[in-house]
């Protein structure tokens, strides 16, 4: 068997269906319909924030109203789509404020198919658990994606409002990706640091760099982080040796967000719990990273399919 | 009265072919014709209603003989309103009993050949009168004169206990508003149970039926963290929880991260919910191979197995006891075993084996063998062998269990057995006064009837609540 083959066999729902789905002609042109007598939420504003990030705002009470730092939310754009998790950036006037990465179909979808005054079929949260807010001392929120980025905001926000002495550090890979002023944690920190890969504005390097130097110079009290997964469990041992309380977001792919499917599961502490319910903020010392960036390509091959069929329906590709 | 010839044999109703029905997720029994379904009726000896069997292994005592008798008699109205009577869902529980261990179980034509065929006529009767409109004129009937009442009341959870609570009240003139986590309502009638047992129209049908009775229906709505119970109670006089044992329970084996292993609740809720079947038309993907391997024996394992075959897999079912153990419905067994899902009995597994990229690639089992002896279930108990095998696999779907979620109790402080179900008393109240709770939110894994039951006998209390409270 050569190796062609065994890609093959690896390869998912199972070939033949796959196959005829992918066949069928015309994509989903969704007419985003009320849903009856259930809720639709209303788009009230939507700007870029980099070639890569763009921001949306929600308009959606009950879950503006509950919503605390370190929950999350879920939507769906239409009938026929995903659930799909999203962090929080901002719940004022009774609309939730996200940050998104055009990623995949969804994401590409929201971004290209919804202006202001649109309405979505699903949004549902807050989902997980709230962060303890309360004076700690010395905080600082690390990030280096976009939902890290919203969060870095909301979190310090509380945090500073709680009394802390608020360290931000926002990470990004250069220049063109980092977002305007008035999108940064910089109003609710009271130390601000603003990194890029390349060096092209801030200080060249990543927020790995920044806690390194904080650690030695012994001003940190607890860390919070989210982003890339790669780099929170580089955090995680980053700050392992010295103690330093550290708890990062574990983003995992989610269905329902509430429990009750298991899809999220890592590993924390040698026991199974779901990032949904029981996180999706977790102490990065007990979680077994190796699975959860694993199992974050699950569907990989099939996301791809989704989102080359919707790119080519809007003639992008 | 001349007595009647007992004819033995069943009438059977028509089944979609085997070829046919594996390809796609349509309805497989297609029940009876109302020919068929009066030359059923017609072996039913009539016991008297004091003492039928029938009656008394139905876990809502509908009244079976007298239903039976109107289809007799071709007054379909009348055979509605028996069941109605007792049971306010008979196109879902004529489909999904498990007939076998309840009414059909004690008939007493089954002591010389086969039971009558209760489940079907009961499907019959309400798919026959939907079908001509008959249901819309009895309903119309029943809550054509229905008080007015100012009092509200809230239901969590949009699955049938919610739902029968909540219609049951609404035709008693409250003021009912259901609170539903997910985007859709129903609950395992909607994100379990596939459509090839359970077209997802029927459902449709009950929820167009509350919508017309005035029951309002917030989904998005995740009681515990939207809303608290406590918020609920200042705002509604009474509340009704119904939500259900949605969490899976996961084997705490080697290997249980790998890629590939779903647990049986997230595999059918990608499929029925999130329609991944139709992927990419629906957005949300379910990936699996070739050679799928299905952890356990209940209906949950069976609509998982079943499902799974549909999308091309070869599928086997592995569980640690014995044929006669199983606890699905036999008529999905029988389905599964004519569709060609394999049975493995006896197998215990231990350790899933992954490859290099974290994907399952098989799954090693202990064998396992029969004792004697029976647990407090009457399963006869089992001990290892000693003896491991290995099944490949490159998809696992865990069916062994579901448990409470525990989400909604995270913000309230209503008393909880170890299990999760809430504590209630004989009127199902729970330790907090005003709220109710019902179906496997009390009960962990049961019926679709036994909730249907729970809703309607907590609406009855929660009125009785209200109006006491009213006169003190
Ligand atoms: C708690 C949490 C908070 C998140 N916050 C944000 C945020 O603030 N901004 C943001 O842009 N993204 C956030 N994400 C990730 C976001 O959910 C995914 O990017 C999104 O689902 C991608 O969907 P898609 O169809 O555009 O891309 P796809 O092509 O479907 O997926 C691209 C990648 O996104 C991830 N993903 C896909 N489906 C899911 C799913 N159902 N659940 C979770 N991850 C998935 C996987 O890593 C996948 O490889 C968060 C995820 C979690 C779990
Ligand atoms: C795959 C499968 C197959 C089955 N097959 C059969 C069968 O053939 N026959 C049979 O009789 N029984 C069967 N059962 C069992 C049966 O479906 C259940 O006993 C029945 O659905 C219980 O009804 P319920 O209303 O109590 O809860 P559920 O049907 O579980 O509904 C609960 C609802 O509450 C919602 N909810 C949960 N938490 C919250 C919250 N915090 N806030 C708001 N909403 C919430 C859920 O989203 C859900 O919609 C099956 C179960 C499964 C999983
Ligand atoms: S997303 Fe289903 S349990 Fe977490």
């Amino acid at each position: 068997m050569g190796s062609t083959l065994k890609k093959v066999s690896q390869l998912l729902v199972s070939k033949k269906y796959l196959k005829a789905r992918a066949s069928k002609p015309g994509v989903n042109k969704v007419k985003h319909v009320n849903k009856g007598d259930a809720c639709m939420y209303r788009i009230t504003d939507k700007r870029d924030l980099s070639p890569i990030d763009y921001f949306v705002e929600v308009e959606a009470p009950h879950v503006a109203k509950a919503w605390k730092p370190g929950q999350f939310v879920v939507l769906m754009t239409h009938e026929k789509g995903e659930r799909i998790p999203m962090s929080v950036y901002k719940n004022d006037n009774g609309r939730i404020g996200m940050f998104i990465r055009k990623l995949g179909k969804t994401s590409y979808e929201l971004y290209y198919d919804f202006k202001p005054g649109d309405y979505i079929y699903s949004f549902v949260g807050p989902l997980g658990k709230a962060l303890k807010i309360k004076n700690y001392g010395n905080v600082v929120f690390a990030s280096d994606a976009v939902c890290g980025q919203a969060e870095n905001y909301a979190t310090l926000r509380a945090m500073k409002e709680a009394g802390n002495y608020t360290i931000s550090i926002q990470s990004f890979e250069n220049a063109a990706n980092v977002y305007p002023e008035e999108f940064l944690a910089k109003p609710v920190a009271d130390e601000y640091y603003l990194t890029t890969d390349d060096g092209s504005v801030g200080m060249k390097g990543h927020y790995l760099d920044v806690i390194k130097k904080l650690i030695e110079e012994d001003r940190v009290d607890i860390i919070f982080a989210g982003g890339k997964l790669g780099s929170l469990a580089k955090l995680a041992e980053l700050t392992r040796p010295y103690g330093i309380p550290t708890y990062t977001t574990v983003r995992q792919i989610m269905v329902d967000g509430t429990g009750m499917c298991g899809s999220c599961r890592i590993l924390y502490d040698g026991k199974v719990k779901f990032a949904c319910r029981d996180g999706p903020m977790f102490d990065a010392h007990k979680v077994d990273w190796e699975d959860v960036l694993r199992r974050d390509k699950r569907f990989v091959e099939l996301e791809k399919i989704a989102k080359e069929r919707y790119l080519k329906s809007r003639g992008v590709i | 009265m001349p007595r009647r010839k007992l004819i033995k044999e069943r009438v059977p109703t028509p089944e979609r072919p085997v070829e046919e029905r594996v390809k796609d997720f349509g309805e497989v029994n297609l029940g009876y014709t109302f020919e068929l379904a009066q030359k059923e009726a017609e072996r039913c000896i009539q016991c008297p209603a004091d003492y039928a069997p029938c009656i008394k292994g139905c876990p809502v005592h509908i009244n079976i003989p007298a239903f039976i008798a109107k289809i007799r008699e071709g007054d379909m109205k009348g055979a509605l309103r028996v069941i109605w009577n007792d049971n306010v869902l008979p196109a879902i529980t004529g489909r999904v009993c498990p007939q076998e261990d309840q009414c059909e179980g004690a008939c007493v034509v089954g002591k010389v050949g086969d039971a009558v065929d209760i489940g079907k006529l009961e499907r019959f009767v309400a798919d026959y009168t939907r079908e001509k409109g008959i249901d819309e004129e009895l309903f119309q009937e029943m809550v054509s004169n229905r008080p007015e009442r100012k009092e509200k009341i809230a239901v969590v959870g949009a699955g049938p206990a919610g739902l029968t609570c909540a219609g049951e009240l609404a035709k008693m003139g409250y003021k009912v508003t259901i609170f539903e986590a997910l985007h859709k309502p129903g609950g395992v009638l909607m994100y379990g149970i596939p459509q090839f047992r359970l077209p997802k129209e029927i459902l449709e049908r009950e929820l167009d039926r509350l919508k017309r009775l005035g029951v309002e229906l917030r989904t998005d709505h995740v009681v515990g963290k939207t809303i608290t119970i406590k918020e609920l109670l200042q705002e509604y006089d009474a509340v009704f929880i119904g939500t259900g044992a949605g969490t899976p329970k996961l084997l705490n084996i080697p290997g249980i991260l790998s890629m590939r292993i779903y647990s049986a609740n997230e595999f059918l809720t990608r499929i029925n919910l999130m329609k991944a079947y139709k992927f990419p038309e629906y957005d949300t993907p379910v990936a699996v191979g070739d050679k799928i391997v299905v952890i356990g024996a209940g209906n949950t394992a069976m609509d998982a197995a079943r499902s799974a075959l549909r999308l091309g897999a070869e599928v086997t079912i592995a569980y640690r006891r014995g044929r006669e153990d199983m606890t699905a419905r036999i008529e999905e067994i029988g389905h599964a075993e004519e569709e060609g899902v394999k049975f493995e009995f006896f197998l215990n597994p231990i350790e899933f084996i992954s490859d290099e990229e974290g994907k399952v690639k098989a799954v090693k089992f202990m064998k396992m063998r029969p004792l004697e002896e029976r647990d407090s279930r009457g399963k006869r108990k089992i001990e290892p062998t000693g003896e491991t095998v290995t099944l490949e696999a490159d998809t696992v779907i865990i069916a062994i269990g579901l448990e409470p979620n525990r989400i909604i109790t995270e913000d309230c402080d209503l008393e909880t057995n170890p299990d999760g179900t809430f504590v209630v008393d004989e009127n199902l109240m729970t330790s907090t006064p005003g709220v109710f709770a019902g179906g496997d939110a009390i009960r962990g894994e049961a019926t679709v009837i036994l909730a249907m039951g729970d809703g309607k006998k907590a609406a009855k209390s929660i009125h009785e609540y209200i109006q006491s409270k009213k006169a003190s």
